[in-house]
């Protein structure tokens, strides 16, 4: 187990144990090992981006050579998600949706600038300024869109990540997708009120705070 | 060339006396994690990496290549890391059912091996009833696929369970008629007099492998083999495009691999069915019985990556109706004429 | 010349030189109250409350059968609504009508009973600018979420507003209290916007009665990016063309950048050089051929159901275009090659490297091809699966104003690059393909076909690049630093993008910025007759058909 772990490799085994005995630590090493050796990726497009994804996961650049080419249409059973393109107001609680029924430990591509900052469309009115907002993210891939060799890389320096035990501390911003009864009651809330029932998800964007 | 099943010998091998009931429970335990572990080893092999580098060579690419020689060791990291995912119980799940579903369809498969001869003494028991045996615990699977569909509280999950058991209704009965063919020919249901029956030569260095006596009936078989293991062109309970993923798709974890390892023991099962009732079982020229039979068992595995990967789905109405309206028909009149042709000849 | 197109029998107004306006004010007669002048037509300016009538008049008497766009824009003393009509028969053949409306109380009457078509644009209009349509059957928000505040192109939006967003839990089918209460063996699925065959994140709400469908309802804006205000906030000369790319993004690129590069060129009166136009209309039908080969590949994959051979195959091809264009404009997808006035740069060199990789390209193109009708056009499965499924017919294309491969698939003879010329079409030899089939098969074999005949017109296009004499290679017409069209100028241009008609309307107001900049988007028109194809069908023919239109959301949503 390297520097920065966070919650997603604790398991009830390494409760129990303390620390870091010795058993425990070379099984940290092969599960690392194994979790950055093969990887089931989710089978997600949004935009652009998308298209150069299928085409690393296709001939000649044959991401599955890295032992993460299959893809997986259900989230249950995927463990890396990449995220492909602009996400905007109505898609984002589907994505938090999604990536909230990945089983853990789960790992997060951001691929294109706009998911790492709304890219060329940072200032239109309807569009998230970046994946972070919304769930946390592992490798940023930067480019529009990047080339396949750079998502290559960038799931490679994934897995290396992974493999050396190391992980992103996880930079979200704080965001508000809770129960609508934890918002805070401003005149637009109380406005919507009526119409949103106890069970909706609610996310509320706020563009002042975005960068 | 019938040898002695596998418990006999292996009470035979530890000196202890065939006769006991005691021993030969223990034995035919020890015999059954033998044959299960060999069929494990062989999916494992299969699918996360053999379906890779099959499906790999289909469309132009290379496939898992970076960890161990030739990717092997991703079989270790794949089922490993599978394994110690989280799992994921949705929210109304109907409990019991939807644990057992997976383990059902894993096990149903593994059942039916009991009974397959797989050369060199590798055989757990030869009931009378064997053929009839291996349909009967090959079709529990989809109790487990309906179970798993129903259960999961998810319509493509529902849609998925509906969908198998339409399909494997469907296809199950032409399935046993032409199997039946082969009982009528050899005149037994008991599985070793089938192969026995197929050790003879039919012309010249032919051997009267069913396959080459009535090939129609082999053609059929396989196709209708292809839909009861849900393979493309029939692999219309999972359909990914359609329905996601299907009876599985909320199944993480150590339940999917259990859905994905009875998937491919099906696969495999379905070989062995077809390798033993029209391949000969494990007869064949220099190497020994069992490497033969698993050449054969891979030779079907290999005939359904091909089918997955060049032929277009068909559509669940089109499946229902080639079912029903053409294999019933035709494996019926395959039924009938073999019946005639081994009465005249007869 | 292949390029000919039969006559259509004399309306009113079709005279030998182009259309005579006079005789179609006159067939209006007092519904016409005011008359503008725009650049690609006249427009007629009738009252809020007769729109229905003029249109079924114009519709019904003066052949204009294709209601190709409409714009809404909000002006400092009134809301506008243009609805940009054209001819299937003859696309040259404009007119738009201009509805003024009141600014405290913007309203006008749907055009929706006249033009299927009209129902979603007005629902964007609705959406994005805030004009209601009386009489509309369904008006409420399509691009943003339904509790959206404010209407974001109007004038007083506040973009720095919070906004809440909510995700309905999906109804469950197996609780009693789900079920219709007139059909109780019904139950609802979400397909999308998250689902392995929507080609990115299309929602498709559907109720299904056992394995049919038997209602569907398409759910739009999972990737609205606000193109339209990108592309009002950027300069004409060098900040609106790296959007374009963005709208259809599958390397159809230059095929849109042609849409606003020949739509601005028409405003500002550029006159593009040959040599210019000839290097353009190569590498927009080179992008044709890796859009068309990504509408075989995902097709493939909807029907074959997995990853399999064809999916891969197409991507294998693509890969080759892909270089080409990138050796041309240095970039894979979002080329940003053209410009007002020509394209960035001239050929790479050394050209003759460059010309042989097309050609060898080329060559190879009929054994790919010929590999593709053997596994999906010849295999028995797949004509079981695509022929008479997803029928389109040729009145519903036009009343839902699809255009491209998917009318041509059903028959309708219409093709911008011949109807209504522009680049370098109208000197090659090259056919407009049609197949008369109306199902999924029809919309394949098309796409398929077009390919080889976009190699036919780039195998042109590369002889006569290579004689091109040396000294007269003019890339770039002069235009000015910075461009600012006479004000109050409006234009509707449209070309033939990979999925149809790409128009855009633009208007000007003095500035070197648009004032109004919309997006007539061929896939939004496309996908609107996904439930007129699939009502009755089985979910696998409806995901087919979701295939055939081959949608780019990018596109659908802007």
């Amino acid at each position: 187990m390297g520097e920065g772990a966070d919650a997603r490799f604790n398991s009830t085994l390494r409760e129990a144990f303390g620390s870091t005995p010795f058993i425990l630590t070379k099984f940290d090493q092969f599960m690392n090992w194994v979790r950055g050796s093969s990887m089931f990726m989710l089978q997600f497009g949004i935009a652009c981006c998308s298209i150069e994804m299928i085409h690393t996961y296709a001939i000649k650049h044959d991401l599955d050579r890295f032992g993460a080419g299959i893809p997986r249409a259900s989230p249950r059973q995927a463990d890396v998600i990449v995220v492909p393109g602009t996400i905007v107001s109505k898609f984002a609680p589907r994505m938090k949706r999604v990536y909230d029924q990945m089983p853990e430990p789960k790992f997060v591509v951001s691929m294109g600038s706009c998911t790492i900052s709304g890219g060329p469309f940072q200032e239109g009115y309807n569009v998230v300024k970046g994946a972070e907002e919304v769930i946390p993210v592992d490798i940023h891939v930067p480019g529009c869109p990047p080339r396949p060799e750079a998502l290559v890389y960038g799931v490679a320096k994934l897995q290396e990540r992974i493999a050396n035990g190391e992980s992103s501390p996880v930079t979200v911003k704080p965001y508000e997708l809770e129960q609508f009864g934890d918002l805070e009651r401003d005149e637009l809330v109380e406005h919507l009120a009526d119409e949103i029932d106890e069970d909706d998800l609610v996310m509320r964007y706020n563009w002042n705070d975005s960068p | 060339m019938q040898s002695a099943p596998l418990p006999e010998s292996l009470a035979d091998l530890a000196g202890l006396d065939p006769n006991s009931t005691p021993v030969m429970i223990l034995m035919s335990l020890i015999g059954a994690a033998l044959i299960g572990s060999l069929m494990m080893t062989n999916t494992a092999l299969a699918g996360p990496w053999a379906k890779r580098k099959i499906t790999a060579a289909f469309t132009d690419r290379i496939a898992v290549d970076r960890i161990g020689p030739f990717g092997l060791l991703i079989i270790v990291a794949d089922s490993v890391r599978l394994l110690s995912k989280e799992l994921i119980v949705p929210e109304g799940v109907d409990r019991p059912a939807w644990d057992l579903a997976p383990l059902l369809i894993a096990s149903s498969a593994l059942l039916g091996f009991a009974v397959i001869p797989m050369g060199n003494g590798l055989h757990l028991a030869d009931p009378e009833v064997g053929l009839a045996y291996v349909f009967a615990t090959a079709s529990m699977a989809s109790i487990g696929l309906v179970m798993a569909g129903y259960a999961s509280n998810n319509k493509y999950s529902f849609l998925g369970g509906l969908r198998a058991v339409a399909q494997n209704l469907a296809y199950e009965i032409p399935l046993i008629l032409t199997g039946a063919s082969v009982v009528i020919f050899a005149g037994s249901l008991q599985i070793s007099e089938i192969v026995a029956a197929q050790s003879a030569t039919l012309i010249g260095p032919i051997p009267s492998w069913y396959a080459f006596v009535n090939p129609f009936a082999f053609v059929l078989f396989m196709i209708a083999n292809l839909a009861e293991v849900g393979r493309n062109p029939f692999d219309i309970p999972e359909a990914p495009t359609e329905i996601v993923a299907g009876y599985q798709t909320e199944y993480s974890s150590v339940y999917f691999v259990l859905i994905y390892l009875g998937e491919f023991i099906h696969i495999f099962l379905g070989g062995a069915i077809i390798a033993t009732i029209f391949l000969g079982g494990p007869a064949g020229p220099v190497l020994p019985g069992i490497v033969w039979f698993l050449i054969k068992i891979w030779g079907v595995f290999l005939f359904t990556q091909w089918a997955r990967s060049a032929v277009p789905r068909v559509r669940i109405d089109q499946l229902i109706e080639i079912g029903w309206k053409g294999m019933l028909v035709l494996s019926l009149a395959n039924l009938l004429l073999t019946a005639v042709i081994v009465g005249v000849v007869a | 010349m292949s390029l000919e197109k039969p006559s259509s029998p004399t309306e009113i107004g079709v005279t030998e030189d182009g259309l005579d306006y006079d005789a179609l004010a006159e067939l209006l007669g007092g519904h016409v109250i005011d008359r503008e002048s725009h650049v690609n037509a006249e427009g007629f300016v009738v009252r809020p409350d007769e729109v229905q009538a003029v249109l079924s008049t114009l519709k019904t008497e003066a052949g204009f059968d294709h209601l190709a766009n409409l714009t809404a824009q909000e002006y400092d003393d009134r809301y506008e609504s243009i609805y940009h009509l054209r001819k299937y028969d003859d696309p040259t053949q404009e007119l738009s009508i201009v509805v003024p409306s009141p600014k405290d109380d913007p309203h006008n009457q749907s055009a929706a009973r006249i033009y299927d078509t009209a129902d979603w644009h007005e629902r964007e209009a609705y959406d994005l600018v805030g004009i209601d349509y009386d009489d509309h059957p369904d008006l409420r928000r399509i691009l943003l979420p339904e509790t959206w505040q404010g209407h974001p192109l109007s004038q007083d939006y506040d973009q720095n507003q919070p906004q809440i967003v909510t995700l309905r839990e999906n109804a469950n089918p197996l609780q009693d209290d789900q079920r219709s209460e007139d059909d109780p063996d019904t139950m609802f699925v979400n397909i999308g916007p998250h689902h392995p065959a929507t080609h990115g994140v299309l929602h498709v709400k559907t109720v299904l009665d056992g394995e049919q469908v038997a209602d569907i309802d398409p759910d739009i804006g999972y990737l609205h990016r606000c193109e339209e205000q990108m592309c009002q906030q950027g300069t004409y000369r060098h900040q609106i063309m790296p959007y374009p790319d963005r709208w259809d993004y599958v390397s159809a690129g230059m095929l849109n950048e042609w849409a606003y590069a020949r739509a601005a060129e028409d405003l500002a009166d550029i006159e593009v050089p040959e040599y210019a136009q000839v290097i353009r209309t190569m590498s927009a039908e080179l992008s044709r051929i890796a859009a068309h080969m990504l509408a075989l590949g995902t097709f493939a994959l909807d029907v074959f159901g997995d990853f399999t051979a064809i999916f891969q195959y197409a991507f294998r091809d693509r890969e080759v275009v892909m270089n080409i264009l990138e050796d041309i404009s240095g970039q894979r997808l979002m080329f940003n090659y053209f410009r007002l006035g020509g394209v960035a740069w001239d050929l790479p060199e050394p050209r003759d490297e460059f010309f042989e990789k097309i050609r060898d390209f080329l060559d190879d193109l009929p054994y790919k091809l010929e590999e593709y009708h053997d596994l999906i056009t010849g295999n028995e499965i797949f004509q079981m699966r695509c022929v008479d499924t997803g029928v389109l017919t040729p009145e519903k294309a036009k009343s839902y104003g699809a255009t491209g491969p998917v009318a041509r698939g059903s028959g309708v003879d219409y093709d911008l690059r011949r109807d209504d010329p522009y680049g370098y079409y109208d000197e090659l030899d090259w056919n407009v393909v049609t197949e008369t089939g109306c199902d999924n098969f029809s919309r394949v074999l098309v796409r398929m076909r077009e390919v080889e005949e976009s190699a036919r017109i780039i195998e042109q296009c590369v002889d006569l690049l290579e004689q091109w004499p040396e000294d007269d290679r003019e890339i770039q017409a002069n235009v000015p630093r910075t461009l600012r069209p006479e004000p109050d100028e409006e234009i509707y241009r449209a070309v033939e993008g990979a999925k149809g008609e790409l128009g855009i309307y633009i208007r000007s107001d003095g500035t070197d910025k648009p004032a109004r900049f919309k997006i007539r988007s061929p896939c939004f028109s496309n996908l609107q007759t996904l439930p007129e194809m699939s009502q009755g069908e089985y979910i696998p023919d409806m995901i087919a058909s979701l295939g055939s239109l081959d949608i780019v959301l990018g596109e659908v949503d802007r």
